[in-house]
């Protein structure tokens, strides 16, 4: 893969930063997804991200992911810095269609560097998530707090020497004391977080909305500074369901950790297992069979219905119409008896394998696909009358929460949110993967970036999906269900009872689990909600040694703020409808 | 001369049985008890509160296909006061645990809860150090739900079960009436109860077919 990358660009990115810093000695590593990786001193840190973003010809200017990684028990570094702990910087060229990767070693006790938060804005919460998580400092940061875990937690989770199990900490006791001194810890202190009661000659209301409202999508709070019914400013608070993902990764085989990954968007069902299983399958070398793969795609692409029609239906009903969700519910019905069919469970089915998908499709299967591609498109044409042009709901969301492109770049914005700017990028096109080359669809694009253009978009692709769904039924191919590879799980059995070999694999791979070789590979799909990314490290275990879940939104609901300033109360919920997200897919 | 509907010439009718049909005979206090019973079962108020997965097979129960108002318990209210039941649909986390707490506490007696999902079960998938390992650690539960997350048609046969429950419960009518405290129904294990008919079963559907 990079082999390929640097004959497209014979000085490559890396040439072009060591260009820049002659002196430094900046080391490459390769990696199995081929993103050009440098490690850079930490003292070159900004100039090199600052060069990235603003200095090359063709920036890098989204900060797509940061996160740290702790070195100390991993064992396959060659050719590495050594490093106790490692923070990574991701970076995503629109222009290139190309990522970096930059990282910085850290030594204890020194776990500090520069903040980067003058370079991207998003880069605020990242940071405070990789002090709450890690314990790494970064200098200069306006409010380095923790976003994750309580105020009151002790310890740094993501820390190999932490414990991670609920059973082995202390037994909780949620007594009145510890309430109080909870609900103490929870209570708003206007000030810590830029907001004021009071200026010369105005009193401002601080109101708490969450971390359980309806109109929030799930337990997450936002800060309220209002003048009148007037946002001055809004603070989210998250953190409330964070569900330690991450962790939970580094102790689960590669292959039991599947159904954990369907519960990070749980609206997206199997399009989880995707970026997951294609980067184990990338570090382990295997291929995925043409069936597995359209397989794959049509089942994804029938969770991406589900869960527009749930985000429609809900948004309908934020912005006041309380039909259209009764009749959004039943189509999501109809779209789960096929899913149910066929995978055998409604909302996690973890259907996916390393290698290929659990079990062929059933017989039948065509018809009540063809009988949902039949049910689905008048529905549509209703609910446009019914929802999109409705006077009341344009009126509502017109020219409410309004972002361009660049604004969405420099927030880390994808998906939806990012195609109703008017930028046509979405990864099943720019970089296909599981065979998306192969369908005829079109990227639905808006124009002004406002909320009501967030939903047009998303009903677009429903009907997108809808058509790729067709292609897959009228061109399914013939072969495997899934990779005839020694690392696919589960391994096949119809062999095992011939010679001794075949059977003690088979006895090891669903005992401990494959072992995928010592690597690092991010892959990336289009998400429901936008970009959904995993950066697995591979330590040549039967487990991830790191296991970083990149979700989109994480980004979105950090431009809250942003967009929300100047707007009434009910816009706010306007636009936290519009923006689209899970809780569990921002806390993880 | 005696007037009655029979024809003439039949036997007399029994005194004791004509009390039996035209008077109804029992105790005031479980006349009461029944009809208040009754009434809250058939008309539970679910408090607006969800945590994660499980939240949304439990709104899909609300919505048409599946239908809550059949059993009186669509009137979804937005504050716990108004509220009788509490279904905690997700993963109970350590931050929202004192969350969690406090509105239960904010909803008045009468008062159920019902716990939808491993997760709210015992932690379930999530033995974890933000996890509380199941929601009965911080609140009293009436009803649990399994699955992961359970199917919107569990949601209601949880519903009924919290029904039932509550129609064989005996709380005090008044502060002045009676014995005070609150007597509930044993909780009974449905996978016990149901396993003679489950082990019963002898052809099971192949997965292969639709």
């Amino acid at each position: 893969m990079s082999a390929t990358i640097q004959e497209v660009r014979p000085l490559g990115v890396i040439g072009e930063i060591r260009a820049r810093f002659p002196d430094e000695a900046l080391v490459e590593q390769a990696t199995a997804d081929g993103i050009p990786t440098v490690w850079v001193p930490r003292a070159r840190l900004q100039a090199a991200l600052r060069l990235l973003k603003h200095g090359l010809p063709q920036p890098y200017r989204m900060l797509y992911d940061l996160t740290a990684v702790d070195e100390r028990l991993r064992q396959h570094r060659a050719g590495l810095p050594p490093a106790d702990f490692t923070v990574v910087y991701h970076l995503i060229s629109f222009e290139r269609n190309s990522d970096i990767r930059v990282k910085v070693a850290l030594h204890e006790p020194d776990l500090q560097l520069p903040s980067i938060v003058s370079l991207w804005l998003n880069a605020d919460w990242y940071e405070r998530e990789v002090w709450d998580l890690f314990g790494i400092r970064f200098d200069g940061h306006p409010n380095l707090q923790r976003i994750m875990m309580p105020r009151t937690w002790q310890g740094h989770p993501l820390r190999k020497d932490h414990y991670a199990r609920a059973t082995e900490a202390e037994r909780l006791v949620m007594d009145q004391a510890r309430v109080d001194r909870e609900q103490e810890a929870l209570r708003i202190k206007p000030e810590e977080w830029g907001m004021k009661t009071a200026d010369e000659d105005h009193d401002y209301m601080i109101l708490n909305l969450g971390p359980n409202h309806p109109s929030v999508h799930g337990v997450f709070r936002v800060m309220l500074q209002l003048d009148g019914e007037e946002i001055v400013q809004a603070v989210p608070d998250i953190g409330y369901h964070h569900r330690g993902a991450e962790k939970m990764g580094e102790r689960q085989s590669w292959h039991s950790y599947i159904p954990y990954t369907d519960r990070i968007d749980y609206l997206g069902g199997v399009m989880n297992n995707l970026p997951y299983l294609m980067a184990i399958e990338r570090m382990a070398g295997i291929e995925v069979p043409a069936r597995a793969q359209t397989i794959r795609v049509m089942m994804s692409e029938f969770f991406r219905i589900t869960s527009h029609l749930l985000f429609y239906g809900t948004y309908a009903q934020d912005v006041g119409s309380m039909s259209p969700v009764f009749y959004m519910f039943v189509d999501r019905q109809k779209a789960y008896d096929v899913i149910e069919a066929v995978t055998g469970f409604r909302m996690h089915p973890a259907w996916f394998r390393i290698g290929g998908v659990a079990a062929d499709l059933p017989q039948g299967w065509e018809r009540l696909v063809r009988e949902f591609l039949d049910w689905m498109p008048k529905r549509l044409k209703d609910y446009e009358k019914m929802a999109l042009r409705n006077t009341i709901l344009k009126r509502r969301s017109i020219g409410i929460g309004q972002y361009s492109t660049e604004e969405a770049i420099e927030w880390g914005v994808t998906g939806p949110g990012l195609r109703a700017t008017g930028l046509a990028w979405d990864y099943r096109k720019a970089r296909p993967y599981s065979g998306y080359e192969n369908f005829d669809f079109e990227i639905p694009t808006a124009v002004n970036g406002d909320v009501y253009d967030r939903c047009v978009v998303r009903v677009e692709e429903i009907r997108q999906s809808l058509r790729i769904i067709e292609q897959c039924l009228n061109h399914m191919p013939s072969g495997d269900y899934k990779a005839r590879h020694p690392l696919a799980t589960p391994p096949r059995k119809d062999r095992t009872m011939e010679d001794i070999e075949t059977l003690i694999h088979h006895f090891l791979s669903v005992s401990w689990g494959p072992v995928i070789p010592a690597g690092e590979c991010t892959m990336t799909v289009e998400a429901t909600k936008g970009l959904n990314s995993y950066y697995l490290t591979s330590d040549g275990g039967t487990m991830s040694y790191r296991t970083r879940i990149r979700t989109p939104s994480y980004p979105h609901l950090q431009m809250i703020p942003y967009i929300s300033r100047g707007m009434m109360v009910p816009d706010l919920i306007a636009i936290i409808a519009s923006i689209d997200f899970v809780m569990a897919d921002v806390d993880r | 001369m005696e007037y009655t509907l029979q024809r003439a010439g039949g036997p007399a009718p029994d005194p004791d049985d004509q009390v039996q049909r035209s008077i109804f005979l029992g105790r005031l206090e479980e006349m009461a008890q029944f009809a208040v019973n009754w009434g809250r079962k058939n008309s539970l108020w679910p408090f607006n509160f969800g945590l994660s997965c499980c939240y949304v097979e439990m709104a899909t129960a609300f919505t048409s296909p599946h239908d809550l108002a059949r059993f009186g318990s669509e009137v979804i209210r937005a504050t716990p006061r108004q509220s009788d039941v509490i279904v905690i649909s997700g993963t109970p986390f350590l931050k929202m645990a004192p969350v969690i707490k406090r509105l239960y506490e904010q909803m008045l007696e009468p008062k159920w809860v019902i716990s939808m999902g491993s997760c709210a079960n015992s932690g379930g998938m999530y033995d974890i150090y933000s996890v509380v390992q199941g929601v009965d650690k911080i609140l009293p539960v009436d009803v649990y739900i399994s699955g992961c997350p359970p199917r919107p048609e569990a949601f209601l046969q949880a519903l009924i079960l919290l029904q039932q429950s509550i129609q064989g419960e005996r709380r005090p009518l008044s502060w002045m009436i009676g014995p005070q405290g609150v007597t509930r129904m044993p909780k009974v294990s449905m996978r016990d109860e149901r396993t003679p008919e489950r082990v019963a079963a002898t052809t099971l559907r192949t997965p292969d077919e639709v």
